[in-house]
């Protein structure tokens, strides 16, 4: 907290006279000098960055319908490790193109018509089908706002991004213990403070039966997958519509579920 | 505060400013820019190349109408709970202080302007009252007038509804007057208000505009000297919690 407040209270205290215009007052300004990276961008202080992250932790645990809480959250602890995966993606083929090209899955990227005329049991015709069946939709991702590196910031939205591939990928539906477990997963692949608290505090509101399965099954299956696995963000997934489900998660160490998901929590 | 039927005051914060009227001829107005338009359009003719603020932007005044409007829009929901989250529950008591020097009395007509939640309301645009000239004994304005883009032309329609006698009181965001507040209070508002805004009612911009808002809004003896030029007299005011907001009072003769 003390290393959050030091440059405020240096501001704090070694400001001389009081009728200084607007603009001037480090305090009244919106960020620490920087103006806004990429569109969407909202500077912030290391105060607000915490204070950011401690809300909406409090709020996403408090009203678990708040994905916009958890999406704050990721963004304002994300930092250091955001940097480590995008190094990671630099030094991958496939990762570099990433980042290089900068794909997005929107529904106005994404050639949906293509995707349903693709072969069953291809990862394309499958992700539409999980899409479907699961009534979701990849423009629901709000974009980043609070990172301070427009190249980090589109890191995190891929991520984002990436998600509803990671649940055609493991199997896995879109209830409570489906995200939990997708949650695990990323949190081993990625090391993301946010993944890391989502997996933890997840299974907070989650009943004996569906803890039990989870703790004694589903847990140990995500985490050895997710280590297991190459770094499923450097996937140009855009290019691998026709490859089949089953031949990319052979690629990828990925092993059926030990149980069928759909039914429980 | 002291005075009798003080207890009484103190429960009939915010939003129970109906109940403190038992007897008073009260109207709330709430606004309404976009089915204005057409007035607003007349008016603002000569000055549609004028720029004016919103919060720390300068935007053209035609703008600025629609962007408070958006802004109050993405509030109204949880307006309340914003309110006692940003001033921990404060805004009830300096509400509540406006309402004990207003004294209104059973058969007081009485026009509250912007007035959020509660009350029995009208739909209006406080450039341009839909009423007629000398009708009310009291107007009020409890932290709208900051988001006006032609705060003299509010306080010229104040004036012309008001009756002679008639009393305008203003309770706003102000300056603060001590030093050491000035900059806890900086604090407080640009590093915390935002994220209570993002964390509570998902609307970081909205909140970041409240703040700015309040920094653009003239000081107490600015003020004063605007209600003055309206044609008010006796103007006075008091500042409450060191001047974070202030109370202006003013007669119609």
């Amino acid at each position: 907290m003390a290393t959050l407040l030091r440059p405020v209270l240096r501001r704090l205290c070694g400001l001389p006279g009081l009728q200084r215009p607007a603009a001037e007052m480090p305090l009244r300004a919106r960020s620490d000098g920087a103006g806004p990276l990429y569109s969407h961008h909202l500077p912030t202080s290391p105060l607000q960055k915490g204070l950011l992250a401690a809300g909406s932790a409090a709020m996403a645990l408090y009203n678990p319908y708040r994905h916009d809480m958890v999406a704050v959250l990721g963004e304002t602890t994300g930092h250091r490790t955001l940097k480590v995966l995008r190094d990671q993606m630099r030094r991958d083929p496939e990762g570099a193109q990433i980042l290089q090209e900068r794909p997005r899955i929107s529904t106005s990227t994404l050639d949906l018509g293509k995707l349903q005329s693709l072969p069953e049991g291809s990862l394309g015709r499958e992700y539409l089908r999980f899409l479907d069946v699961n009534r979701v939709s990849p423009d629901t991702r709000a974009p980043t706002r609070f990172v301070d590196d427009e190249e980090l910031a589109y890191v995190i939205q891929r991520y984002r991004e990436v998600h509803d591939m990671l649940h055609t990928l493991l199997g896995m539906p879109t209830n409570i213990l489906g995200e939990i477990v997708v949650k695990w997963f990323e949190a081993v692949q990625t090391g993301l403070p946010m993944c890391i608290l989502g997996a933890f505090f997840g299974p907070i509101r989650l009943g004996a039966q569906s803890l039990q399965v989870l703790v004694s099954e589903l847990i140990p299956w995500a985490v050895q997958n997710g280590r297991r696995a190459p770094c499923v963000l450097n996937l140009y997934y855009e290019r691998r519509w026709e490859q089949s489900l089953r031949a990319l998660r052979e690629e990828l160490g990925i092993t059926a579920p030990p149980m069928h998901v759909q039914g429980l929590a | 505060m002291a005075a009798p039927g003080s207890c009484a005051l103190w429960s009939y914060c915010g939003r129970g400013w109906s109940r403190a009227m038992r007897g008073c001829q009260l109207l709330g107005l709430r606004s309404s820019w976009p089915g204005d338009l057409l007035s607003a359009r007349l008016l603002s003719q000569e000055k549609r190349a004028a720029e004016t603020h919103f919060g720390f932007e300068t935007v053209s005044e035609e703008e600025k109408g629609g962007k408070v409007y958006q802004v109050f829009e993405s509030v109204a929901k949880k307006y309340d709970v914003m309110n006692d989250m940003m001033s921990l529950g404060i805004h009830r008591v300096w509400k509540d202080l406006l309402l004990w020097k207003m004294h209104p009395l059973p058969g007081t007509q009485l026009l509250d302007v912007a007035g959020g939640t509660g009350l029995a309301w009208v739909l209006g645009d406080a450039e341009e009252l839909p009423f007629d000239d000398d009708k009310f004994d009291i107007y009020t304005i409890a932290f709208g007038i900051r988001n006006v883009t032609h705060i003299d032309q509010a306080l010229q329609e104040a004036h012309r509804v008001l009756k002679p006698g008639g009393r305008f009181l203003c309770l706003e965001f102000s300056q603060v007057n001590n030093p050491l507040i000035s900059r806890l209070y900086d604090l407080y508002s640009f590093q915390v208000i935002p994220v209570l805004g993002e964390v509570i009612a998902g609307d970081w911009k909205s909140y970041q505009y409240l703040v700015e808002s309040i920094r653009r809004f003239p000081s107490q003896e600015e003020f004063k000297d605007m209600i003055e030029d309206a044609g008010f007299h006796k103007v006075t005011y008091e500042s409450l919690t060191s001047g974070i907001v202030a109370i202006h009072s003013g007669f119609k003769l």
